[in-house]
């Protein structure tokens, strides 16, 4: 599998003859095989020119900006490198009509729930005592799954799922059970507190990462349909990583927290008032963030086992499927 | 042969003898997955067969391995791999010798199994011409399905780029 480049150093990042170049601050240089390369995810200040983006284009290669803050600034995705029209027209269609819209809508908001009550279900069966209150989210779930029949527009849709993830939240305080990392509010820009911060940044990442496997396939990452299409933001990956968040990056939180591997000295305070991941606290992030994505499980269909990188491809490939009206799109569930 | 419906080429009759589904994927310009590793083997043996012999030579809709004159006659190759596919190379031929025939070139095929060692010889008959002809009809009606053809598992599949794509959420 190839890899994913993170580069969290400040440097000079360069095409030399086929391969990359990385000059870091202290004068450190690295080649890196650009064969070997999937996508590149830059958190520090970089010089590039456009001599290395032609590089990266000729070798499909997308880039994941971040900025000082970890915050998503950017990706420079090269001119799709993979096109059939067929495939666009077809999600075009299912775009423009507005039941087909709704349909697959719905489809990815109770993907969505299930994958959260999954998350809640874990927990409350590693607990056996003391675990009504998870019992009982897990409960409003299901009722919230029955409502989303009744929504007849996209907006409502995503009402019933804002609802939805405000009980799945309210569930982390009793998962976590650590007082530094308590959850209060979902707070965005900035995040207030330590979990929101985490949060944040863990779900930018699992965007990023959808997003460069979508540049992989035909799908138009500018036409989502839980998200509304403006033609200049990406916005399949979002639909898309409604399904993944809750295992990619809740379940990561949880272990990251419960198991001490981030306390409280990772992060740090912003002008803004903003709590947000500091520079070690953003490495251990990562590293545990792709070691999560090179995890393989057991794909029952396909008879192997694949990562969750992987995963996130098939479940592309599902929604092409869907799309070209060969088989309608069920959403991952994940069974533990 | 006409196929101004459809421009159907040698890759076209290959894979419609071997998955229908392929090639409705193929003819709509969806192309397999670019990091599957039997890709990489495709390619390395395309380009290691290609230089040992002559260079493929092009004749319009599609790409003949080898052309050598013989005497008087002209020999068109076509060489694979093994015979596991016998039926789509012998087709694939086929349907060379008729494109050559149309320009009004008559030439006799050789079917070269470089794993075997083995070679046969391939002529146009009146018999395999109608088959041929009725396979072509064939694929551009699946040129025109809306829908790709279900996947079905056949031994291909564990070797089919469009493996994962195929399999992704099947029972
Ligand atoms: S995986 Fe099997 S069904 Fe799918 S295209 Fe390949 S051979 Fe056909």
């Amino acid at each position: 599998m190839k890899k994913t480049l993170y580069i969290t150093r400040s440097g000079v990042l360069k095409r030399k003859e086929n391969t990359l170049f990385f000059v870091d601050e202290d004068g450190k240089r690295k080649f890196i095989p650009v064969e070997d390369t999937n996508d590149i995810f830059i958190f520090s200040e970089i010089d590039l020119n456009t001599k290395l983006l032609d590089f990266l284009s000729q070798k499909s290669i997308c880039v994941h900006f971040f900025n000082y803050y970890g915050y998503y600034t950017g990706t420079y995705y090269p001119r799709e490198h993979l096109n059939a029209g067929h495939v666009i027209l077809k999600q075009s269609e299912a775009y423009l009509d507005k039941k087909l819209r709704l349909d697959l809508a719905r489809r990815f908001i109770s993907g969505s729930i299930n994958q959260m009550k999954q998350v809640l279900r874990y927990y409350a069966n590693r607990r056996k005592e003391n675990n009504e209150l998870l019992l009982g989210i897990i409960e409003e779930l299901n009722s919230s799954l029955l409502k989303l029949n009744n929504a007849e527009t996209v907006e409502e849709l995503m009402a019933f799922e804002g609802h939805a993830r405000e009980n799945y939240y309210r569930g982390f305080d009793e998962i976590i059970r650590n007082d530094d990392f308590q959850f209060g509010k979902r707070s965005k820009r900035p995040p207030l507190n330590r979990l929101n911060a985490l949060i944040s940044f863990g779900n930018s990442l699992c965007y990023t990462m959808i997003l460069s496997e979508i540049y992989k396939t035909y799908l138009d990452p500018r036409i989502g349909f839980l998200h509304s299409t403006n033609f200049r933001r990406f916005s399949l990956n979002l639909d898309v990583a409604e399904i993944f968040k809750p295992i990619m990056v809740d379940r990561l939180i949880f272990q990251l927290i419960n198991k001490r591997m981030i306390t409280q000295k990772d992060f740090e305070k912003e002008h803004g008032g903003g709590i947000l991941l500091n520079d070690k606290g953003r490495r251990t992030f990562l590293e545990q963030m792709e070691s999560r994505m090179r995890t393989t499980v057991n794909h029952r269909h396909l008879g192997k086992n694949v990562s969750y990188r992987r995963l996130i491809r098939l479940e592309l490939y599902k929604i092409q499927k869907h799309l070209l009206g060969e088989k309608p799109y069920e959403p991952y569930a994940s069974l533990w | 042969m006409r196929d101004d419906v459809y421009p159907v080429t040698g890759t076209h009759i290959w894979y419609y003898f071997i998955c229908k589904r392929e090639l409705w994927l193929m003819m709509h310009s969806i192309a397999p997955d670019q990091e599957d590793e039997n890709i990489d083997i495709g390619r390395f043996l395309h380009d290691y067969y290609s230089k040992r012999g002559k260079e493929e030579v092009d004749i319009g809709s599609g790409k003949i391995d080898r052309i050598k004159k013989v005497g008087n006659e002209l020999v068109v190759q076509e060489i694979k791999k093994t015979s596991r596919f016998k039926e789509s190379s012998y087709f694939q031929l086929l349907f060379y010798l008729e494109q050559l025939k149309q320009m009004g070139i008559k030439a006799k095929g050789e079917l070269l199994f470089t794993e075997e060692k083995t070679k046969e010889q391939v002529e146009l008959t009146d018999e395999n011409r109608e088959k041929l002809l009725e396979a072509v009809k064939d694929i551009q009606t699946y040129a025109k399905l809306p829908v790709p053809p279900s996947p079905k598992k056949i031994k291909f599949c564990n070797r089919c780029a469009y493996r994962d794509y195929c399999w992704a959420g099947e029972d």
